[in-house]
């Protein structure tokens, strides 16, 4: 795999939350956030970081935006060299959309972007261009107030672009969007991919990312699961390979398919049909059952964010799923090996 | 662009914000009153004030129309920008300045700046219209060294309380404790202020409220120097022959400066070390 653009190493980030006690009314102790990351950003590839809420995903992307600061660990970067540096300040290389931003105001659309613009000394030549690519040429001259949702999002999506990043920052980018709008992002932030930038993408929804994603990082309670290429970490989380075929009737499929070698996952029948899932040679399953009974439906089974992060913490999808205040309040890893709350 | 540029950009976008905006349209008709109201009221030739005195020249008239600032104007430039900070924090808007390559220290300075000029603006143009009231009533007007003193003074008080309200700003999560606090400051600078000055001068032995005593009159222009509002009133009277309170115009001065640079200082360092 090529040189990566940006490289973290056992990068730290812990948010400093109240922990009053009856002589230091004001004292901190160090709570949730991110810890022990090691993380490679590459040129022109799209990185999906997904984990559920409470992951540490705004965290860690606020530390590649250069708006937390690095408590433990180094970030390198080939920006402006050849080979890997350290490097200070990663805000004039990063553009960062934030999960929310709730624009609002008498300025026009066209007014906001000049003064984000402005902070990054971009030229108005390029504020055009940009208003054209995500969709708000027409729009230039509307009130903040008046925007919908979706159109806010698009402006967001504008102010990530301004300066040419070279690391795009994509926090939850679909939130608000329509289906039209969704895809339109989706071939926006693949084009700007082609061009060599290097795209993160947060979301608790993998389905969304399934089509647009190059990499997956998996995140839970602050660290780094399972980072990789989405069939690799699928197949090292043994979840690839797997397919659903339902049809009609009341069959005995376990009997009938017990010449073939596969692995059975689940049978479920009721009064009419029958869902039956499987892991491995797809086509002599298919025959067999297709040449036995009535099929009314075949695909592949892509998993989700629950079961690839019940794979990767041997956790059941409760604990992950259900408890978020609780699991984003743990113990984690301290580097002396122990643990701490 | 240059990075004095860049703030001075990002200031005027945060003054016209303000300067047209709801806000300040209801803070207008407090100041009016306040302001060249107190100026008409102080230069009317038959006034007579508590204890028989009788203004008797412009800067005198100014002086004691400076309580419309303190009453008024700074309360309305801790209105304007109470929320300076803690407003895009809530809307996310915090979130996305932070992450552009503008220093932070620098994104502080335009919203000092900014904030500052939406009040200065409209204050230093009713001062003018003071000037005039002034002008027309008595037949006189303040010295050009006078004048520069008026202005300069009020600028100052006005950015310490824009300062104390950006500050909170930055400390709230939410907008109610934000304007708690910066009223909070000025309640205790405007009216709480005398009470502490009695309490000190009482545990210090000195009688209380007697103007002829140089004790208490040494004691309360010193204690004055601690409060923005007193070293706002030092620096008027450095222009006023007939008071002397015990402290030195270089006193006065420095009391300013350190008005000035501590809480400049500080917004500095909460801004270096703010979090979305």
């Amino acid at each position: 795999m090529a040189e990566p653009l940006l490289s973290f190493r056992n990068a730290e980030h812990r948010h400093q939350i109240s922990s009053p006690t009856f002589t230091r009314p004001w004292n901190k102790r160090s709570g949730p956030g991110v810890v022990g990351l090691n993380l490679d950003l590459y040129a022109g590839s799209v990185l999906g970081l997904v984990g559920p809420n409470g992951a540490g995903k705004t965290t860690l992307l606020r530390m590649m935006a250069g708006i937390l600061p690095l408590q433990e660990g180094e970030v390198t970067a080939r920006f402006s060299s050849t080979e890997l540096k350290p490097v200070g300040d990663l805000r004039q290389w990063v553009g960062h959309m934030p999960e929310q931003v709730r624009w609002q105001g008498n300025q026009s659309v066209r007014e906001a972007l000049e003064a984000i613009g402005d902070m990054r000394n971009t030229p108005n030549k390029r504020i055009d261009g940009l208003l054209d690519l995500v969709g708000l040429r027409n729009r230039k001259d509307e009130r903040l107030d008046n925007l919908s949702q979706g159109m806010r999002q698009r402006l967001s999506i504008a102010t990530a672009l301004l300066g040419s990043p070279k690391v795009l920052l994509l926090d939850e980018p679909f939130n608000g969007l329509d289906p039209v709008a969704a895809e339109a992002f989706t071939h926006l932030v693949r084009r700007l991919a082609n061009k060599g930038v290097a795209v993160v993408i947060s979301s608790h929804m993998v389905a969304h990312l399934d089509q647009l994603i190059d990499r997956i990082a998996l995140l839970h309670r602050g660290q780094l699961l399972d980072e990789g290429n989405l069939n690799e970490v699928e197949s090292r989380l043994n979840l690839s390979n797997r397919y659903q075929i339902k049809g009609k009737g009341n069959v005995e499929v376990h009997s009938l398919l017990s010449d073939i070698e596969h692995e059975f996952l689940e049978f479920n029948q009721d009064d009419q049909s029958w869902t039956y899932v499987f892991r491995g040679a797809p086509k002599e399953v298919l025959k067999k059952l297709m040449d036995s009974c009535q099929v009314t439906s075949w695909s592949p089974i892509a998993p989700n964010l629950v079961e690839l992060l019940c794979a990767t913490t041997g956790l059941e999808p409760e604990d992950i799923s259900l408890e978020v205040g609780s699991s984003a309040m743990l113990p984690m890893r301290t580097e002396r090996g122990g643990e701490d709350e | 662009m240059s990075d004095a540029g860049r703030i001075w950009r990002m200031s005027q976008r945060v003054r016209n914000r303000q300067l047209y905006g709801i806000r300040l349209k209801i803070m207008l008709p407090i100041l009016i009153l306040f302001l060249p109201g107190m100026a008409w009221g102080f230069s009317d030739p038959d006034i007579m004030l508590p204890g028989g005195h009788q203004p008797s020249t412009p800067m005198e008239v100014l002086f004691y129309a400076s309580l419309g600032v303190v009453f008024g104007a700074t309360m309305c430039a801790v209105l304007l920008s109470f929320d300076g900070v803690s407003r895009d924090r809530s809307s996310g808007m915090l979130e996305l300045r932070l992450a552009q390559p503008m220093p932070r220290k620098h994104q502080a300075t335009a919203l000092i700046l900014g904030y500052w000029q939406s009040i200065a603006i409209p204050v230093y143009g009713l001062m003018v219209l003071c000037l005039v009231v002034v002008r027309y009533r008595m037949n006189d007007w303040p010295s050009l060294t006078e004048m520069l003193v008026y202005f300069v003074s009020t600028g100052l008080i006005l950015l310490w309380y824009t300062l104390f309200a950006l500050i909170a700003s930055t400390s709230a999560k939410e907008q109610g404790t934000a304007i708690a606090f910066g009223i909070g400051v000025w309640f205790f600078f405007t009216f709480l202020w005398a009470l502490v000055t009695t309490m000190v001068a009482y545990a210090s032995g000195v009688a209380v409220g007697e103007a002829n005593d140089p004790s208490w009159v040494a004691l309360e222009g010193a204690l004055d120097l601690l409060s923005p509002n007193g070293v706002y009133h030092h620096l008027l009277e450095t222009q006023l022959p007939t008071v002397d309170r015990g402290v030195a115009s270089w006193q006065v001065w420095l009391g300013a400066l350190i008005w000035t640079v501590f809480p400049w200082w500080v917004l500095h360092r909460r801004m270096e070390g703010l979090v979305p």
